[in-house]
């Protein structure tokens, strides 16, 4: 348990002088290539980034919105690969544009807990006790309090919307940022280079953001990735139970509410096997990259 | 990993309170945890009450704004008094706690009967789907993971892991969605369409009733749950004290269960009571897929009718029970495991 399995240790002399750490720096991407659930996960992520991509330059087939009165609930066919749904709009236009927007909140809603998480729990780990204990005794009653239930207030306070799904979403996720950050910090403040660094007489931002800090960077692209993760599981959550950004804004939880809840399922399946299937694959596809960066971060599940 | 694993793991020190100082330690052990437990609440309902209160768009304004046509003016200024509106921050929290702790949760702004009988009826649905989902998952999640582990590779080590990337890759809300679709396309079958019946008035529809809801949330819990099991017992079957245990002689039934269970048992612990929050996030979405008349439904309806003193109040239940059984997995580590109790 000593500081080596925590970040890339052999950087240490060069981190001194300000250096970013080698595995971090070439080596990842094909660490990551190399293990098994990065490599899927790239893939399905990648998958992911092109459809939202794809939906935000409006490179749609149709029109999301377009309501084709001739083609009302068609099945699947050259022109409506994925169908249509009961208002004569093209399935697949409406999954790209629901990826999107699912992607937008999550990026927004782990950047919010991101950010705020790390710097508490940066804060919590190399300041002292006082500062340390206050955050996380926050931090222990926001974990009292079942993330998607917190997100559900939230929303119940602030109302349904765009923005309010991603702030609601990363309220939930902050009090597990702080944790994962504070750990590692509180073990590197103890360790060799920051010790010699503090003996320069470094300060205290400089020690956070030159020592620290990118050695924490590893365990926090693992952490981003399965936050996205759960960003997205939560934004359909939270759509299908209505909660979510208001019609016209596209949303895949929502597409599968409407299919499941008129009884369109049991009949027109595409209406909810497409929206189903990006969710999985998004879900997936992060969670699996999470996977594979922490393999490709610590060496000792890698050998695994 | 530590050294001192096979100290406290010999099978005769057991899991049992076997005299009178260890039985001290454990009620010491239990008081702080509930001291601890006092504290997280109280922390949580602060959180709760500024959350609804506090942030833009006044909780009872907001409310007040979609659904004031409904009360009248009595109504309001009631809902006023008891709110608080108007006083200090502070004094509005405490006169809320104290109207929690005695037990009047106030009135619903929808159905104008008391939160304390709605959510009083909303209670034992989700009490029962919460425990059968949980025995459910614990069922799946440690029969594949500890056969699979005695034998990896084989037949049921693969069906356990095909589980498990199922259980965790597929999120609840579409397992459930598809087992409703499944069942009303291929057997046009559907148990919620009738209306909900409690145990004690219809076990057998009870049972069909609660069943899918709780297998399809079982499924995620039992896919973490095995896999902890699964690499527990991994781990613990690799350790020095097990091979000592075969090499003394002891029949392979002894060792498995009485070495290798006991203690890989505590990680699965611990994976029950992480999941055990997410199963109650989960109820949320369930309930509203299979149409049952739990706590998670009527928070969901609320908080589409801007009925706060009900979203206020089964949000404090969620959490209460949430740190609950928390402290009783807790306070069950104390009582399996002799290293803690004896800390």
């Amino acid at each position: 348990m000593s500081a080596i399995s925590v970040g890339p240790a052999p950087a240490m002399p060069r981190d001194l002088e300000g250096e970013e750490p080698t595995a971090l720096r070439h080596g990842l991407l094909r660490a990551l290539w190399r293990s098994r659930n990065g490599r899927v996960g790239l893939v399905l992520v990648g998958v992911i980034v092109v459809a939202a991509i794809a939906a935000g330059c409006g490179a749609t087939p149709y029109d999301p919105q377009f309501q084709n009165a001739s083609a009302l609930l068609a099945p699947p066919s050259w022109s409506h690969p994925f169908g249509t749904d009961q208002f004569g709009r093209d399935i697949l236009s409406l999954v790209l544009d629901g990826i999107g927007v699912s992607l937008e909140i999550a990026c927004l809603a782990v950047a919010i807990a991101g950010v705020i998480g790390t710097v508490a729990g940066v804060v919590a780990g190399f300041l002292g006790r006082w500062t340390s204990a206050v955050i996380m005794r926050i931090t222990d009653m926001l974990f009292a309090i079942p993330a998607i239930l917190l997100a559900l207030i939230v929303v119940a306070a602030l109302g349904a919307g765009w923005l309010n799904s991603a702030i609601a979403i990363g309220v939930g996720y902050i009090p597990i940022f702080v944790r994962v950050v504070r750990g590692p910090v509180l073990t590197l403040r103890e360790s060799g280079y920051v010790m010699a660094g503090r003996v320069l007489g470094f300060s205290r931002p400089r020690l956070l953001f030159r020592h620290i800090l990118p050695n924490v960077a590893g365990i926090l692209a693992v952490q981003v990735s399965l936050a996205l993760a759960w960003s997205v599981l939560a934004e359909a959550s939270l759509s299908f139970l209505g909660l979510g950004p208001p019609p016209p804004t596209a949303s895949l939880g929502e597409m599968i509410n409407q299919s499941a809840s008129s009884g369109l399922a049991a009949i027109d399946w595409w209406t909810l096997a497409f929206p189903s299937v990006a969710i999985v694959i998004a879900v997936i596809g992060f969670n699996l990259l999470g996977d594979g960066l922490r393999d490709a971060i610590d060496p000792r599940t890698r050998k695994r | 990993m530590t050294d001192d694993g096979p100290a406290g793991a010999h099978a005769p020190a057991g899991p049992r309170v076997n005299s009178a100082h260890g039985a001290r330690k454990l009620l010491l052990e239990v008081g702080r945890r509930l001291a601890t437990m006092l504290l997280t609440l109280f922390g949580v309902s602060i959180i709760i009450f500024l959350v609804l209160r506090l942030l833009p768009g006044n909780a009872l304004t907001s409310s007040l704004g979609v659904s004031a046509g409904l009360l009248n003016h009595s109504q309001i200024v009631a809902l006023d008094r008891y709110y608080g509106i108007g006083e200090p921050v502070v004094q509005q929290y405490t006169s809320w706690l104290h109207a929690i702790l005695t037990g009047n949760l106030g009135v619903s702004l929808s159905s104008r009967t008391s939160v304390a009988s709605l959510v009083g009826a909303a209670l034992p649905v989700t009490f029962e789907l919460a425990l059968v989902a949980m025995l459910l998952g614990l069922l799946i999640g440690v029969l594949f993971g500890v056969f699979g582990a005695l034998r990896p590779g084989r037949a049921v080590d693969l069906s356990g892991q095909g589980v498990s990337v199922i259980g965790l890759g597929i999120p609840s809300f579409i397992i459930g969605t598809g087992i409703v679709t499944l069942l009303s396309a291929v057997f046009h079958y559907f148990p919620s369409s009738e209306t909900f019946a409690s145990l004690a008035s219809n076990p057998w529809l009870n049972f069909q009733q609660i069943i899918f809801p709780a297998f399809t949330l079982s499924l995620g819990i039992g896919a973490a749950i095995m896999r902890t099991a699964r690499a527990s017992v991994l781990e613990v079957t690799g350790q020095n004290y097990v091979r000592t245990a075969r090499g003394k002689g002891l029949s392979r039934r002894n060792v498995t269960w009485k070495h290798v269970f006991l203690n890989a048992f505590i990680p699965v612990l611990t994976m029950s009571g992480i999941q055990l929050g997410y199963l109650l996030g989960g109820t949320v979405i369930v309930e509203q897929i299979f149409v049952l008349p739990g706590l998670g439904r009527l928070l969901v309806e609320s908080i589409n009718d801007r009925d706060f003193p009900v979203v206020q109040s089964v949000t404090i239940l969620f959490a209460a029970g949430f740190v609950v059984v928390n402290m009783i997995v807790d306070v069950l580590y104390a009582v399996i495991d002799p290293r803690i109790r004896n800390r």
